[in-house]
């Protein structure tokens, strides 16, 4: 109705005294690649953790689709469309890389030779079709990334979180993941970042918000966040102190 | 009102032999993150000990602990050393590793006595303490002393010596402790001899109440495990009063119910502890997850 | 078929050109690689039909391959590393000895309940145990198995208590009661053939790729869509159930259940683990593997030592349960497959 894929009202997280996210709100529409950007603690990566069911919030709402999803554990929300990366690659290394992917297309499909196929299918979306019948823990890190985008886009997401799926990469194996991720979004998919590099965020030339100490502290492009005060002061810390 | 306060006596002395069984496999929990199966054949491996150097030295049970506890020590430096820590990242090998060692020693034991039941006698043992209606033999309350010795002993060490605080600084994150110059495969040798010695005080101090048998640990692991997981894994004083909340619950089953069901009955309150506080009564929440993550 | 609303994945993105996809093995492959070992015991069977020496160690080893593959599919495939699967395995052999010795009720019939009472125990007391982890869990089952004990002791009505339950030999097929070794081993061979099946076709499906990826990572499982707690429920509903056969088929063919026998931590539910590790655990030929060389190797030892040094087929064992932790850790199936994989990778 409000033509809004996710919409995240008041979200707030405490741990003991910590608030971790604070009253924080934004929507995504179909088809927008979000940025989230802030300091080390500002409270992304628990931000996408309350997106993706990781912990419940303390309070406020996730809507996706319409629907409140507040309540829903991960996989639920995986199941309505949710996909997601983790900071620290989580691949299952002893299965090869297209079983990886496999058990993210299972979700919709029984069937195992289905499920393989269509496994090859975003294998081969992502760059990863020629290490398809390698052992996922000999990929290297920016393969491992790759092959996490595959294993969400199996699920048919219809938003993808990436959490700093760019951390330790090489420039050259970072152009191409922000390559790939534009493609994606070019073909209408959604999709949240999370960004530590301020870099990456300018190479996407989209939507940005910035938090800070759990805050939103700005919502708009690149160039208006990052030349707000207020966002430079978090990053750089205030000038007269 | 004479028998309710025998029951408790009962439990409070049987909490205290729960308790000291505990000690060392918390603080190899605490400290090592290694879940040790074996713990309880440690415990009969010092009972068999204080057998041994009665029977070949003629020492009493009691002194005998100043051969065996360093005995068990060395023991466990040996198993940290050549057993855990090649398997440091491999949690699921570190259950079949330590249940190995459970089975063969229980198993070289049994081969070696050929199942029969050995009793350690001491004087002190036939000591009784009677107050009007009620009895306490003196060396169940030795053990009652000992783990309140052990637990003060325990939280003195890990809070104002060096080396406890070095020992804390492992648990806490052996990333840094590592970069603090701590030698952290060090300080899991010493933790692991620790706490297999501190099995060996248990195992001798408990020789004089139970009959031996290469079963016997088996009694007292699960005894342990319940005592640990209701009261914190890794916490002192969680398995100092863990202890007693067990010796308490056997005692009154034991009593109102029936004595064989007690193992049923501690299964019932451990699993009740597992849903409603996972870290235990005194632990922090989330240990039992801890206990598998890697830290490094 | 599952084109929902707004998704994201035209084919057009295919960008780079479709691979060839990676075989993947089947069920249906799993099915001749099965019916090829079964082709082989069977002609073992038919060789040895004359020596109930022999054909004991064969029903031995067959029951003790078919209840470690169906601890493999919880155990194994799903890493949860149950000490507990005694219980199921007592669950069905005293269902079994009970419905026979009261009211006389075929073996065969009593298979079922026993199957499914081990595994509605099995779903009851996993909801609580499942929120532990590695070796919390290990514990938990472990303390279930001697509550079981404990139970099955204090219970003497439906037990017969330490004293046991004898069951009367009345010979025939419908009693599962023969005078001869020869159909206990065809028996134990059927039971050996369904739990590789019924592995394999876990292995091989869904589920298989589900516990798997339970095993390695409950978040990244989780992120899949993956409901975490019923994989692990239903993984072990369907290992309790075929241990639960295996319970009914050792009542049977002792005759006689008591609870130390069918109870027992180290001869019954460590034996489960200990001849999958050895085997390699996870795979799906190891526990088969491991059985085979186990059971003979423990009964030898038992005949010849077991004499002079009580416990030393157990010694022995606990020193291969360290010796593999440490060395093996894939048993011998994974070390042979590890081989064979940097062969071909050295190949290409």
């Amino acid at each position: 109705m409000s033509g809004f894929v996710l919409s995240v009202e008041n979200l707030t997280r405490r741990f003991g005294g910590l608030v971790a996210v604070n009253d924080v709100s934004f929507q995504l529409r179909k088809g927008d690649l979000l940025s989230i950007i802030g300091p080390n603690g500002a409270g992304k990566t628990t931000m996408f953790n309350l997106v993706t069911g990781q912990y419940p919030p303390s309070a406020g709402r996730v809507i996706f689709n319409g629907a409140d999803i507040s309540g829903l554990r991960p996989h639920a929300r995986a199941k309505l469309g949710l996909g997601r990366t983790f900071q620290i690659s989580k691949t299952l290394t002893t299965l090869t890389t297209l079983e990886n992917a496999m058990v993210g297309a299972f979700l919709k499909r029984q069937n195992l030779s289905e499920a393989a196929d269509y496994a090859m299918h975003v294998l081969d979306m992502v760059g990863l079709g020629a290490r398809a019948g390698i052992k996922a823990g000999t990929l290297t890190l920016s393969e491992r990334r790759r092959l996490e985008i595959a294993r969400a886009l199996a699920l048919d997401c219809s938003v993808l979180l990436l959490d700093e799926v760019m951390a330790g990469l090489n420039q050259k194996e970072g152009e191409s993941v922000i390559d790939l991720v534009r493609k994606l979004n070019g073909e209408g998919l959604t999709i949240m970042v999370i960004e530590h590099n301020l870099k990456v965020v300018r190479a996407f030339q989209s939507r940005v918000i910035v938090l800070d100490f759990g805050r939103l502290i700005a919502d708009g492009t690149p160039d208006d966040v990052l030349s707000d005060p207020h966002v430079v002061e978090a990053y750089l810390g205030r000038q007269d102190a | 009102m004479e028998t309710f306060l025998n029951i408790v006596i009962v439990g409070l002395l049987l909490g205290g032999i729960y308790g000291l069984v505990s000690m060392g496999l918390n603080l190899i929990f605490g400290v090592v993150r290694i879940v040790n199966f074996a713990q309880g054949e440690l415990v009969m491996l010092g009972m068999y000990g204080a057998y041994l150097s009665w029977y070949l030295l003629g020492l009493d049970p009691y002194l005998s602990a100043l051969v065996v506890v360093p005995c068990l020590f060395v023991l466990g430096v040996i198993i940290q050393r050549f057993v855990l820590q090649p398997l440091q990242n491999e949690p699921s090998m570190q259950i079949f590793a330590t249940f190995g060692l459970l089975i063969l020693f229980q198993n070289i034991v049994l081969a070696i006595t050929r199942g029969t039941g050995y009793s350690v006698h001491s004087e002190v043992s036939r000591v009784v303490l009677s107050f009007e209606d009620i009895n306490i033999s003196l060396s169940r309350l030795i053990v009652l002393i000992m783990v309140i010795l052990v637990a003060v002993g325990a939280n003195w060490f890990l809070h104002s010596t060096m080396y406890g605080k070095a020992v804390r600084a492992v648990t806490q994150d052996r990333r840094s402790a590592r970069l603090m110059g701590i030698n952290v495969e060090l300080a899991f040798m010493l933790t692991f001899g620790v706490g297999s010695a501190l099995a060996g005080l248990a195992g001798v101090l408990l020789a004089p109440i139970y009959t031996l048998s290469p079963q016997i640990g088996g009694n007292f692991i699960l005894a342990a495990f319940a005592v640990v997981v209701l009261g914190g894994l890794g916490s002192v004083w969680g398995a100092f009063f863990g202890g007693f909340i067990i010796g308490l619950i056997e005692a009154f089953a034991g009593y109102y119910l029936n004595p064989e069901l007690k193992h049923a009955i501690w299964f019932l309150v451990f699993i009740a502890v597992l849903i409603v506080r996972p870290g235990g009564l005194f632990g922090i929440a989330g240990a039992e997850e801890v206990g598998l993550r890697e830290q490094d | 078929m599952n084109k929902t609303d707004g998704q994201a994945m035209p084919a057009a993105l295919a960008g780079n050109g479709a691979t060839m996809r990676p075989k993947v093995t089947t069920f249906g492959t799993e099915l001749g690689r099965i019916g090829a070992i079964g082709v082989f015991f069977a002609i073992f069977i038919v060789l040895f039909r004359g020596d109930p020496f022999i054909l004991n160690m064969m029903a031995y080893t067959f029951l003790f391959a078919a209840l470690s593959t169906s601890w493999n599919i919880i155990g194994g495939f799903g890493g949860q590393f149950s000490l507990g699967h005694g219980v199921f395995f007592a669950i069905g052999a005293y269902t079994t000895a009970n419905l026979y010795f009261h009211w006389q009720i075929s073996p065969w019939l009593s298979l079922v309940p026993g199957m499914i009472l081990a595994a509605m125990v099995a779903v009851a007391v996993s909801w609580p145990t499942f929120r532990l982890k590695g070796p919390f869990f290990a514990i938990a089952t472990l303390a279930l198995n001697e509550v079981a004990l404990v139970l099955a002791t204090y219970f003497d009505g439906i037990t017969g208590g330490p004293r046991g339950m004898l069951l009367p030999f009345k010979a025939g097929l419908e009693n599962m009661v023969f005078t001869s070794r020869l159909p206990y081993a065809v028996i134990m061979f059927g039971f050996l053939l369904v739990s590789l099946v019924a592995a394999a076709w876990v292995l091989r499906g869904r589920l298989g790729y589900y516990l798997q990826a339970v095993h390695l990572d409950e978040d990244a499982a989780r992120a899949a869509g993956i409901d975490v707690l019923k994989v692990k429920l239903t993984g072990m509903a369907v290992s309790a159930a075929l241990t639960g056969i295996g319970g009914s088929l050792f009542a049977m063919y002792l005759r006689f259940v008591d609870p130390p026998t069918v109870l027992s931590i180290q001869d019954i539910g460590v034996k489960f683990l200990l001849i999958a590790l050895i085997g390699g655990v996870g795979t799906l030929y190891g526990p088969l593997l491991g059985a085979l060389l186990i059971i003979p190797l423990e009964s030898y030892l038992r005949a010849t030592l077991g004499g002079t040094i009580p416990g030393i087929n157990l010694l022995i064992l606990g020193g291969l349960l360290v010796i593999f932790a440490l060395f093996m850790r894939r048993g011998i199936f994974g070390a042979m497959q590890g081989l064979w994989e940097r062969r071909r990778g050295a190949r290409q």
